[in-house]
């Protein structure tokens, strides 16, 4: 097949990602909040009522628990449902099904009954949003055993991540960069889609490793191009899918330089960055110059619009802390 | 008090300025109504100029309530100053009509703060952003004034797509069984976002929804304020006498988008709205007291110019910048600072520094 | 293409009109979204208008000077189709407002906007050794020998390392410092007390810190004290020192041997032409027999599992007065030697130890050591013992003392020996034991010779 390269926004791409799964199987249905008429407050579910019919792409009430406890119904009656949270602070009333039954139904049924869902949800700041609008909540659904994990940081991956999860066996919370919405990038969405468990390496460098996923991604990148004007030489890790967490990539590029900063909007205490930082140094020990550093949101509530900029994750903040490697030590 | 609503919304005041007897409700008097009447333009320029201070940039968002005074208005209006209003996202208007200053109630929409008055002040709950989640907290504050022998009534507001979330269902049970001093006050504005009525629920309309809990409901036409006045008013008095909780369901329309940034064309018809506009609360109200010379030019004119004043408030009050003091990020997250916080203080306190120095 | 009209909005201030002050564009211009297009007045104030859409201006409706209905139209702009699409998407792309707020902020150049908190990497680092190749970072045993290479000198890029991947263990990094040159002017110990310091693998010969030369840099000046940073041998025998004293509980008996009768000997083997075997070749032969016989202090322990490790080759240990302080090599198989070839040996380490040319293996080889510091000119010492051995013995001046012989008071060449050992192995009566082994050899050493 002749690639085909274009030119989408993140947005665009996940609508092209559900559009494809849903004319390939016809079991892949989507529903949520708005996402049929209006196609989604973010367009992601743009023209797929219009194209697959109400049957496969509609409306609910405004009822998340019920939202996700009815995709349970329908994977486990043969059908692969995609579900929208409408954003991330909005899934807490659904959290209760995710945990007792998204998380459980295949261990508990030794196997014979699996959740073949995803559930989508727009996480994360950076969009000068009021309350609720900006949360991170990775780090409960990535703490409970029986999820998949997935957050892609760029178009392309946005595309593959979606299809891969689509796909799965498993049920995989989507968490989607809103911040990212809006990037655009040119992509050849024909091209392999990439596995589930993979993270991969955005940018190689010699002295440190810094490792992000999500809308962190583009700040860690942002933060070693400034390094590499100051003569440092930072590598970037794309973590993609927290769990299952690629512990051989993130070690091989960490093993490489010797010095890890993990960067991530989520607020440190008890998060993701703290698991993969635990790992790190667990695995890495021997090759650590410096203790491995954590570059992530304050502990407190996410802050108003006003707030935001000093609480979010920096190229500045990231920096300070790569300053602080250790770096007289050789 | 039977449980289902009466056959047809309640209406004292229709579309057209004209009184309609009810055997139930009686139409206020007039000065009543004139004040009623003063508030819905108040609340009218608050809507509109917060649209045009979202458009300058002075104002994140603003989820207007354009169309829905009425229900605004009386929701202020029914309750004393010992009694709790719980609003939405979408109820600034009724905040301010409870007496909230305009520019605190905007601070949350402003971003600057996540609730810019003090509850306790004028009792108002900040105002609730997840659909419904506020509602048994407004069953526990009534609980609670019951518990220390006050007679204090709660009126809490959600809307048409609220009442689909799990957290409806519970608090009205909870107010129900527990005989809360509760009222809740449902504005049907006929749409959650681009979802209309028809997709959030097949009751026959939202107030027959009590019936489940034991709850009575009552449909009021939601642009007649003097419908509301008295319905909402009969329902705060039954509350306060002990006789327990009441749904009231207001149809109201949305007659803006869901936010600025909502493109409503997408999923309406322009000739819904343009229906809606000619039962707009204001003109109706405008015609009746007008007609009966309870509203003379004069009268009208004070009115104007206290909405002028109200919206030079906000301009003013919205366009003046306070820098952001970090150091509020750490000082309210707990009782006291945790050593975690404090030395998170001091970094963002240490890249400040270096950042001044640049 | 579609054409697209911008009715007056109602300004927020009650009007039902208002006057165009002036236009801000032109018909024919190309304009973005939430461009001001025109400034309007209101009753109390002249307020811009930004447009809702972006593309070519067509149509200004009204002139300046001209008053506009709210509601009607005001401008009118021709925009792509896509565009408008795009206005959609653009509005939430940071050029104005998302659902529920402000929108993300428009990204600008990125660079810092912070004074780095300390150097950074444009700023040369001191001691930061360039990589030799790029590759993975070197696996090292732990942070405290990364510590101990950073203190040396030592470049871990250039290091092989003997653990399991290629890891490099603290014995590679003491490999290392000891063949690494000394760092310059070391005095002489002038304390008896810090006696056998070898540390256990390889290090370089140690000596006791408070009697090194500062080197010279990173002496700080303060009124009341002064700083003398140790050396890398220095350090590596502090390493050594502290883990004998803090391991072994050692305890130690010590007495008084008449050597009149040795000192006669060692004077009898003399000859014209060759000195014969001086004193330490005795007390090494003496040394070595009492080991065959007590051979508890051949060796070490082994805390982990509460044994006893005995050699059954004693690999004899001298104590030398070095250039750079006290060393210790080892004569190994010491005890298949004659006392002449003890002899040829002892001269032979002795030369090595002197001049700095002991193999790390041959520090690390010794099973019991033996320290003459008669030399000094004292009698005795509570030695440290040399780790992991688990015995020192040490001897002192030999001098003229009042002895009793046979009733009499005479004068007899006396020295005191110390013996410092590892109580865990031995009691005192198998300490005492040995020590008598070795002083009586002393006292009747004819007799010992022919018992060998």
């Amino acid at each position: 097949m002749m690639a085909t390269r274009e030119k989408l926004t993140m947005a665009q791409a996940l609508n092209r990602a559900l559009r494809d799964a849903m004319a390939e199987d016809e079991t892949v249905v989507v529903f949520g909040e708005d996402v049929g008429h209006l196609g989604g407050v973010f367009r992601v579910t743009d023209g797929l009522t219009a194209e697959f019919g109400e049957q496969r792409c509609f409306d609910t009430p405004l009822a998340e628990s019920a939202i996700v406890g009815v995709a349970v119904g329908m994977a486990m009656n043969g059908m692969r449902p995609v579900v929208e949270m409408q954003f991330d602070a909005f899934a807490y009333p659904a959290f209760e099904q995710v945990a007792s039954h998204v998380a459980k139904m295949r261990n508990r049924t030794r196997g014979r009954v699996a959740l073949p869902m995803v559930i989508r949800i727009p996480y994360g700041g950076g969009i000068g949003g009021v309350e609720h609008h900006s949360d991170s909540s990775e780090a409960y659904f990535a703490h409970t055993p029986g999820l998949h994990v997935v957050t892609p940081s760029t178009v392309a991956d946005a595309y593959g991540l979606l299809r891969a999860a689509i796909a799965s066996p498993d049920p995989v919370v989507f968490f989607e960069p809103k911040k990212l919405y809006w990037a655009k990038e040119e992509v050849d969405v024909t091209q392999a889609v990439p596995p589930i468990g993979t993270a991969v390496v955005r940018r190689t460098g010699t002295d440190a490793t810094l490792i992000a996923y999500g809308p962190a991604v583009p700040v860690a990148l942002d933060a070693a191009a400034v390094a590499a004007q100051e003569g440092r030489s930072l590598a970037v890790v794309d973590v993609r899918t927290l769990v299952p967490f690629d512990d051989e990539t993130v070690c091989q590029a960490v093993r490489a330089t010797g010095r890890a900063v993990v960067v991530a909007e989520a607020s440190g205490f008890a998060s993701v960055a703290a698991e993969i930082a635990a790992r790190i140094t667990e695995r890495c020990f021997h090759s650590l110059a410096a203790p491995v550093r954590r570059v992530t949101g304050l502990d407190i509530p996410y802050p108003p619009p006003k707030y935001e900029g000093f609480h979010l994750p920096t190229v500045d903040r990231i920096l300070d802390a790569v300053d602080d490697l250790q770096w007289e030590d050789g | 008090m039977r449980l289902l609503p009466s056959q047809t919304p309640v209406v004292l005041i229709d579309a057209e300025g004209e009184a309609r007897p009810h055997d139930t409700y009686t139409l206020a008097h007039d000065d009543e109504l004139l004040d009623a009447y003063a508030g819905l333009v108040a609340a009218r320029r608050l809507n509109d100029q917060a649209s045009v201070l979202v458009r300058q940039g002075r104002l994140a968002v603003y989820p207007s309530s354009h169309g829905q005074e009425a229900c605004q208005v009386a929701a202020a209006r029914v309750l004393t100053d010992e009694d709790w209003l719980f609003p939405t996202y979408r109820d600034t208007a009724a905040i301010v009509a409870r007496g909230v200053d305009p520019v605190e109630a905007l601070t949350l929409l402003r971003g600057d703060w996540h609730c810019g008055y003090d509850p306790y002040a004028h009792r108002v709950a900040p105002q609730a952003t997840p659909l419904a989640t506020q509602l048994p907290h407004a069953v526990g504050v009534a609980l609670a004034a019951r518990m220390r022998g006050e007679s204090t009534v709660v009126l809490a507001l959600c809307g048409d797509g609220a009442t689909s979330e799990g957290d409806f269902h519970e608090a009205l049970n909870f107010a129900a069984v527990l005989q809360a001093p509760v009222v809740f006050f449902v504005q049907n504005n006929q749409y959650a976002i681009s979802v209309p009525l028809a997709r959030q629920s097949a009751a026959p309309t939202l107030a027959h929804k009590g019936i489940g809990y034991g709850v009575p409901g009552e449909q009021v036409d939601g642009n007649d304020v003097a419908a509301l006045l008295a319905v909402l008013g009969a329902a705060v008095q039954r509350a306060r006498s002990g006789e327990g909780p009441q749904l009231v369901e207001a149809l109201t329309y949305r007659v803006a988008p869901h936010t600025n940034a909502d493109d409503a064309a997408r999923y309406r018809a322009d000739d819904e709205v343009k229906a809606w506009l000619a039962r707009d609360p204001i003109t109706r109200l405008e015609s009746y007291l007008t007609r009966r010379d309870a509203l003379t030019p004069e009268r009208k004119q004070a009115i104007a110019e206290e909405a002028d004043r109200l919206a030079e408030a906000m301009r003013e009050g919205l366009s003046r910048d306070e820098p952001a003091d970090p150091a509020d990020l750490f000082a309210h997250v707990y009782a006291s600072p945790t050593p975690q916080l404090t030395e998170q203080a001091r970094m963002v306190a240490d890249e400040l520094e270096r950042e001044a120095e640049v | 293409m579609s054409h697209q009209t911008f009715a007056l909005p109602d300004l927020g201030e009650g009007l039902t009109e208002a006057e165009i002050v002036r236009w801000l564009v032109a018909e024919g211009d190309e304009i973005q979204i939430d461009q001001p297009v025109v400034e309007v007045e209101t009753a109390k104030s002249v307020v811009e208008i930004p447009s809702p859409f972006a593309g070519r201006v067509v149509t200004l409706h009204g002139k300046q000077g001209e008053t506009v209905d709210v509601g009607a139209p005001l401008i009118s702009v021709e925009t792509d189709a896509e565009e408008m699409a795009q206005y959609r998407e653009e509005e939430r792309a940071g050029t104005g407002h998302v659902l529920v707020g402000y929108g993300p902020e428009p990204t600008s150049a990125v660079g810092r906007r912070r004074r780095p908190r300390r150097a950074t990497a444009t700023t040369p680092v001191p001691g930061t050794p360039a990589p030799a190749t790029p590759g993975p970072a070197p696996l090292v045993v732990s942070p405290l020998v990364r510590r101990l290479a950073q203190e040396h000198g030592i470049d871990l890029r250039g290091l092989r390392g003997t653990g399991p991947d290629g890891m490099i263990t603290r014995e590679d990094v003491e490999r290392a410092v000891a063949a690494a040159q000394p760092s310059p002017a070391e005095a002489a110990p002038s304390s008896p007390a810090a006696a056998v310091v070898a540390p256990s693998n390889g290090a370089a010969a140690p000596t006791p810190p408070s009697t090194q030369e500062a080197s010279t840099q990173g002496v700080s000046t303060r009124e009341t004290e002064r700083r003398i940073p140790l050396s890398a041998a220095g350090r590596a025998a502090a390493v050594n020192l502290s883990r004998s004293r803090a391991e072994i509980p050692e305890a130690t008996v010590w007495v008084d041997v008449d050597a009149t009768a040795l000192v006669e000997l060692r004077e009898s083997g003399r000859t014209p032409d060759d000195p014969g075997p001086g004193l330490m070749a005795y007390l090494a032969a003496f040394v070595v027999a009492a080991l065959r016989e007590f051979p508890v202090f051949n060796g070490r322990f082994d805390a982990e599992r509460n044994e006893i490790v005995s050699s059954t080759q004693i690999n004899l240990g001298i104590a030398v007065q070095g250039e750079r302080g006290l060393v210790v090599p080892t004569i190994m198989d010491a005890g298949s030697m004659s006392i002449t070839q003890l002899d040829q040996a002892i001269d032979e380490v002795t030369t090595r130890a002197r001049s700095g040319r002991v193999s790390a293996a041959e520090l690390a080889a010794g099973t019991f050591t033996l320290n003459n510091y008669g030399h000094l000119g004292v009698d005795g010492s509570a030695a440290i013992i040399n780790y992991p051995q688990v015995a020192i013995l040490g001897v002192g001046r030999i001098i003229d003392r009042p002895w009793v012989v046979h009733g009499q008071i005479q004068p007899r060449k006396i020295t005191q020996l110390s013996f410092v050992f590892d109580h865990r192995v031995s009691d005192g009566g198998t300490a005492a034991a040995f020590m008598r082994a070795v002083a009586d050899a002393i006292e009747n050493p004819v007799r010992a010779l022919a018992r060998r």
